[in-house]
């Protein structure tokens, strides 16, 4: 007996979680990816990563203080933010994941502080603008190697912290199959990754050292690894589904398969990832163009898995469709983040200049 | 031969009738006030609140869902109920397509996954079975929205928090039924404690669970719902495998 099921009458059920938490989504990995590229220069201090690394910070920075803005806004009732201060719940991983954001933002505000404050004081000496307020912040200016050991690991713990809890947030709810696939933190953190390379990218191109081909080859190299690894655990999540050897990713291709839109996304997130490592690989010099296409990879897998899976009914037939609003629950709420994230680099760059934070040389003065 | 005549049961019918047409003031009262004061004698924790949805016995008027949005005041374009409904054909046969319904509403899980999710405990379980929303605490991050597997909770966007189907609670406390269940037109929804062995709920479940019709949503899940279904038809048990409606109201466009 073969059935035609036509539903005429159910509730469609609105996307609950916003472009806002795209948005910080995106950012935060963006952070704690580029909280990751800083350390070759930064604190390991080897030889030819010390721009790419001073820059790779600058985007951590300025991500790592936009996202929580975003996610703030992402709330339904922002104003009571402080509930999850004063209600812990062990239980759920937002709630300690508004724990680790402050350890990898103290960290990480600690960290590059102690790693800017030689370029800072050597800003405050010039006669550049906002020379006085570098004067001040950079506090005599000194190289305190022991501290900036000690504020690097606390943000790598918190990195890490939020690398977990952001992946894990996702990956406990069973009631949505394309969530609740156990290789999903990790196709957080590898995309965050390859994301913050492509924003450090960028930031070489437009800045003064944008002629240091060394460094456009170097950071080419750690993007094209980054897309090997993607394609890899793409492949892996592709051959569980479809062997039915993980009945949890074998659901998860289920719900999408049929669905062409769905079809379109994955050949169009495979398509940009090779494009990407081919370009990298063997055009390294191609700065801008793989970079975009890097960042635009870790936007779109964090929209397509945010939107794209709140577009699945639990119950319903068929798919909501989702359009994105004009208002500030939908583009504007991306523009006003964006807006947010272009303030904090004019403020962030004209305090330390491009200039000094690309020159290739040691951190120490 | 008259009607009932060999029926021991049938004989004190007109009797029966008249005893029970002068007690029905009597009756009244009492319903009135037996659940007040069941509750009042009795620690919460012996109750355990349930429901059973016959779907033989729905039409699909969608009573409940009208009821359910007067009762709680529930937003233009959102629901804590509905009466979900399919057209079925069968396209290997020759017959019209039939309707098929399904009262949907929040489970009332035992082990409810929109509970350890909530980030600040806004949401948690009574001790009588309801799975209840603390408006107050509710911080409006709609985890337990995407937790929850029957797509039963939303944001309200007049509150600004969760919300849910409450099983009426601020009726039930005062000894009053949810409003969807007093208003079936089809006596499709029963309503009442799964402890109280007498009650019609608890029967209705054993006689349903001895003849093995008694189902729940998604058992896959292992939320240990206590919204029970008879008559429910497999196909639509978890996500329904069919076209998806046409028409989709929205919040926004109401």
């Amino acid at each position: 007996m073969n059935t035609a099921i036509v539903e005429t009458i159910a509730v469609t059920r609105e996307v609950a979680w916003l472009p806002w938490a795209v948005s910080y989504f995106f950012l935060i990995g963006l952070s704690y990816g580029a909280f990751l590229l800083s350390l070759p220069g930064v604190l390991l201090r080897r030889p030819g990563w010390g721009g790419i690394s001073r820059l790779a910070l600058l985007g951590a920075l300025v991500c790592g203080l936009t996202a929580p803005v975003a996610l703030l806004a992402d709330l339904h009732q922002p104003g009571r933010f402080w509930h999850f201060y004063v209600h812990f719940t062990p239980s759920s991983w937002m709630s300690w994941g508004a724990f680790f954001i402050p350890v990898y933002l103290g960290g990480l505000l600690l960290y590059a502080w102690l790693a800017f404050r030689p370029l800072l004081g050597e800003h405050g000496r010039s006669d550049g603008r906002m020379a006085g307020f570098a004067r001040l912040i950079a506090y005599g200016g000194h190289d305190s190697r022991k501290a900036l050991v000690g504020a690097a690991v606390v943000a790598f713990v918190g990195a890490a912290l939020v690398a977990l809890y952001t992946g894990a947030e996702l990956m406990v709810v069973r009631a949505r199959p394309l969530w609740h696939t156990p290789l999903l933190p990790l196709q957080f953190v590898v995309t965050a990754f390859a994301g913050a390379v492509g924003l450090t990218l960028l930031f070489h191109r437009f800045g003064p050292a944008r002629d240091d081909r060394d460094a456009t080859q170097r950071l080419a190299r750690v993007l094209a690894a980054s897309q090997v690894v993607a394609l890899a655990v793409g492949a892996v999540w592709l051959a569980l589904g479809v062997t039915g050897a993980s009945p949890v990713h074998a659901e998860a291709l289920a719900q999408v398969a049929p669905s062409a839109s769905w079809q379109l996304t994955a050949v169009w997130a495979v398509a940009a990832t090779v494009i990407t490592l081919l370009l990298a690989w063997r055009r390294p010099g191609s700065g801008l163009l793989i970079g975009l296409l890097a960042l635009h990879s870790a936007w779109m897998m964090r929209w397509t898995v945010f939107i794209g899976g709140q577009e699945i009914p639990k119950t319903g037939a068929g798919y909501y469709s989702y359009q994105l609003p004009l208002g500030p629950e939908g583009l504007m709420g991306i523009v006003g983040t964006a807006g947010l994230w272009v303030f904090l680099l004019v403020l962030l760059t004209t305090l330390l200049p491009f200039a000094r934070l690309s020159a290739e040389r040691p951190t120490a003065n | 031969m008259k009607p009932f005549e060999n029926d021991p049961d049938a004989r004190p019918c007109d009797s029966s009738r008249r005893a029970f047409l002068r007690g029905l003031p009597a009756l009244t009262a009492a319903a009135a006030v037996a659940p007040a004061v069941a509750a009042a004698d009795s620690p919460r924790s012996a109750q355990r609140w349930g429901m059973l949805v016959d779907v033989r016995k729905c039409i699909g008027c969608q009573a409940c869902t009208v009821a359910c949005i007067q009762e709680n005041a529930v937003p233009e374009g959102s629901f804590r109920t509905v009466v979900t409904t399919y057209s079925v054909e069968l396209t290997d046969q020759q017959q019209p397509a039939g309707t098929y319904v399904l009262p949907r509403l929040c489970n009332h899980c035992d082990d409810p996954p929109c509970v350890p999710v909530c980030p600040v405990g806004a949401t948690f379980k009574r001790e009588d079975g309801m799975v209840l929303v603390d408006g107050d605490r509710c911080v409006g991050c709609a985890y337990c929205v995407q937790a929850c597997p029957y797509d039963a909770r939303f944001i309200n966007h007049d509150t600004h928090t969760a919300d849910k189907c409450t099983f009426c609670a601020h009726r039930v406390d005062a000894g009053l039924l949810p409003a969807c269940v007093e208003t079936c037109v089809g006596g499709a929804r029963v309503f009442g404690d799964l402890n109280d062995a007498q009650g019609e709920l608890r029967r209705r479940i054993d006689a349903a669970e001895a003849e093995g019709a008694l189902k729940v949503l998604k058992p896959e899940q292992r939320t240990a719902p206590q919204v029970f279904y008879v008559g429910l038809d497999p196909r639509f048990e978890g996500k329904v495998d069919g076209q998806a409606r046409l028409w989709r109201p929205r919040a926004s466009q109401v």
